[in-house]
């Protein structure tokens, strides 16, 4: 049986006849029926035929029969051609006799637009667009974290002493993702220093893998708390390297045992400890 | 708004755009060795004219579009046959060939030659022989020879109302006027402070506009040589010419090609200028070009105009009802007076 999404020649004939309706006030009005897509459709054109005639220079008439020559000789296509003739985007004419008025009217305009989209500052204090220092909130939001923060710091500088609080001289200098951390928050963590200990690498992975489909390949095994998928920075292709932070050794341990050197996405995927063991 | 129609047929800079007497046909001719020709409609290419060995500086068409006739750098003048395109008849020189325009009923050219390989720059009248074009005459009828240093060169010239004068410009600025038949020099007036780049003629030939690197156009009558209009533009203008129907001026220019990696694209000013031909003022701008414009031409009927670009493009555009309806208040007032006045008379 033939599906109704691909009709044959056998059921065009169910299809009834274009029908054509001269209508009273010169028009006419088609009627025609086609599939598309599987469904039947009355296609209603009305249509009015207009004679124009154009009066053209003899000259001119004959010139336009000329047969092409040079470059364009065994051309054959029919009116302008796509290589030479092409349409230029729209500009504008506006003729005015304050036309250079407005003309730097409108372009400072435009700069003005241009200035209020890109936000080139932000305020670290409220969020706002502007500096610090020139903060409307500087009094009321700034001045209550301050003293928080002399009282909280001073603690945390007496049981780490070897560690000194960043940026608390006026004048030390405080690198840019270091700033604004408050006394509470965790102390850095070098990467290096990470804990690797449950983290697996993946490698030779398919590159089409996703994050999702790794986290449920290793769900299997207990529960994944971090999967990352090393790209390039610049497309953002997958390296077919990914490295996944299980919960714990023992189902770090059991996923690496069951899952290297198995395949996953037609590739063979091979499963190690991100780091040598260091026992 | 409007829609241009962009025109890659060249490789190198244009030089020159041309409209025929109907402006069904715009040529072009540009720094590499082949002239385009185009239906101006549509912008389709009817043919190319290939035979010369280096830039062509200039094309003109008689008025019944059956010859064409190149000038180029390669010595020569060659004329055409509009309808196959095929070389009928080459004159040489001794000197690159910068300009060249047909005489009214198209029996004579005048050509400008160049200062260069130790000759001296020369304005030339040739004779075209137009019921056998392969039988040309080789001697110019006609030389008119600078004996002064080379600035004071001859770049453009053209034919005047009646075929009477030829006005030469100069490249130190100056405009002269030559009797045609006798090649005598009958007035030279200071006009520009630069090279003249382009000299085109109101409909009539009575009056003329020259541009010039020196950031200006002007408007000279036939007669007199007297300096009626100026308009005064931001970069070095290449070209302008008078626009039928309306009274305006187009002009086109920008930055020298040399200059133009010294200030951003914004800046290089590669627009096409309208003026009010009276009034002076600059009433409208047409961007689209990535170089300087070398040359402007207007259809004959007024309905569009065409522009060669240093870039390579050439660009058509057809006028819109907006560019047929504007006018100055003082226009519109001195129009409804007049109607007024004929309603009474009518009364």
């Amino acid at each position: 049986m033939m599906s109704i999404s691909n009709p044959s020649w056998a059921d065009a004939e169910e299809l009834p006849q274009n029908e054509v309706i001269e209508n009273n006030d010169g028009t006419k009005t088609i009627i025609s029926y086609k599939y598309t897509n599987g469904k039947k459709i009355k296609h209603t054109q009305k249509i009015k035929l207009v004679k124009v005639t154009e009066s053209v220079d003899p000259a001119v008439a004959t010139r336009r029969k000329w047969k092409r020559y040079g470059a364009e000789k065994n051309n054959k296509t029919v009116g302008p051609d796509a290589r030479t003739t092409q349409f230029g985007e729209e500009v504008k004419l506006i003729l005015s006799n304050s036309w250079a008025r407005e003309a730097k009217q409108e372009e400072e305009e435009k700069k003005k637009e241009s200035k209020a989209t890109s936000k080139a500052i932000t305020c670290r204090t409220c969020g706002g667009e502007h500096f610090t220092t020139k903060c409307p909130f500087k009094d009321t939001l700034g001045a209550e974290k301050k003293p928080e923060s002399a009282t909280a710091g001073a603690p945390a500088a007496g049981s780490v002493p070897s560690t000194p609080t960043l940026g608390s001289g006026a004048s030390s200098y405080v690198p840019p993702h270091l700033r604004n951390r408050g006394p509470g928050a965790p102390p850095l963590q070098d990467r290096r220093e990470r804990d690797d200990s449950t983290t697996l690498k993946v490698m030779n992975l398919n590159t089409a893998a996703t994050e999702d489909q790794l986290r449920q390949v290793f769900s299997r095994f207990g529960n994944p708390q971090r999967v990352t998928i090393v790209r390039n920075r610049e497309t953002r292709e997958s390296r077919g390297l990914a490295f996944i932070e299980m919960d714990s050794i023992r189902t770090a341990q059991a996923a690496k045992d069951t899952l290297d050197g198995k395949g996953f996405l037609s590739m063979i995927m091979s499963v190690d400890w991100s780091k040598p063991k260091k026992n | 708004m409007m829609r241009p129609i962009m025109m890659k047929g060249h490789e190198r800079p244009l030089t020159q755009v041309k409209y025929n007497k109907e402006g069904d046909l715009l040529l072009t001719v540009s720094k590499d060795k082949e002239a385009s020709i185009w239906y101006s409609s549509n912008g389709e290419r009817l043919g190319t004219l290939e035979g010369h060995a280096g830039t062509i500086w200039s094309i003109d068409v008689d008025k019944d579009t059956h010859y064409f006739v190149t000038a180029s750098a390669d010595f020569t003048v060659k004329l055409w046959l509009a309808e196959t395109g095929e070389c009928l008849h080459t004159w040489y020189f001794d000197s690159p060939v910068k300009r060249v325009e047909f005489n009214h009923i198209c029996d004579k050219v005048v050509i400008v030659t160049d200062q260069a390989m130790g000759q001296k720059a020369s304005v030339r009248v040739l004779n075209v022989n137009q019921k056998d074009a392969k039988a040309q005459d080789d001697q110019a009828v006609l030389t008119i020879t600078n004996e002064e240093d080379s600035k004071n060169k001859y770049s453009v010239a053209g034919w005047s109302y009646g075929d009477l004068y030829l006005i030469v410009g100069h490249a130190n600025g100056k405009v002269s006027k030559f009797d045609a038949k006798t090649g005598e020099l009958l007035q030279t007036v200071d006009v520009h402070e630069g090279l003249i780049t382009d000299i085109q003629f109101s409909e009539d030939r009575s009056y003329f506009v020259t541009s010039s690197k020196d950031k200006t156009a002007k408007l000279l009558d036939v007669d007199n040589l007297h300096i009626f209009k100026k308009y005064g533009a931001d970069a070095p203008m290449n070209s302008a010419c008078i626009t039928p129907v309306k009274e305006f001026v187009i002009l086109g220019g920008g930055q020298d090609a040399r200059d133009v990696t010294t200030t951003s694209s914004s800046e290089g000013k590669f627009e096409a200028r309208f003026y009010h031909k009276i009034f002076e003022d600059e009433i409208g701008r047409v961007k689209g070009h990535f170089g300087p414009l070398n040359y402007v031409a207007i259809h004959p009927n007024g309905t569009s105009y065409a522009s060669g670009g240093e870039d390579g493009y050439i660009r058509l555009h057809h006028f819109h009802k907006s560019y047929f309806d504007f006018l100055y208040d003082v226009e519109k007032t001195a129009q409804s007076q007049v109607n007024n006045l004929q309603k009474e008379i009518e009364a």
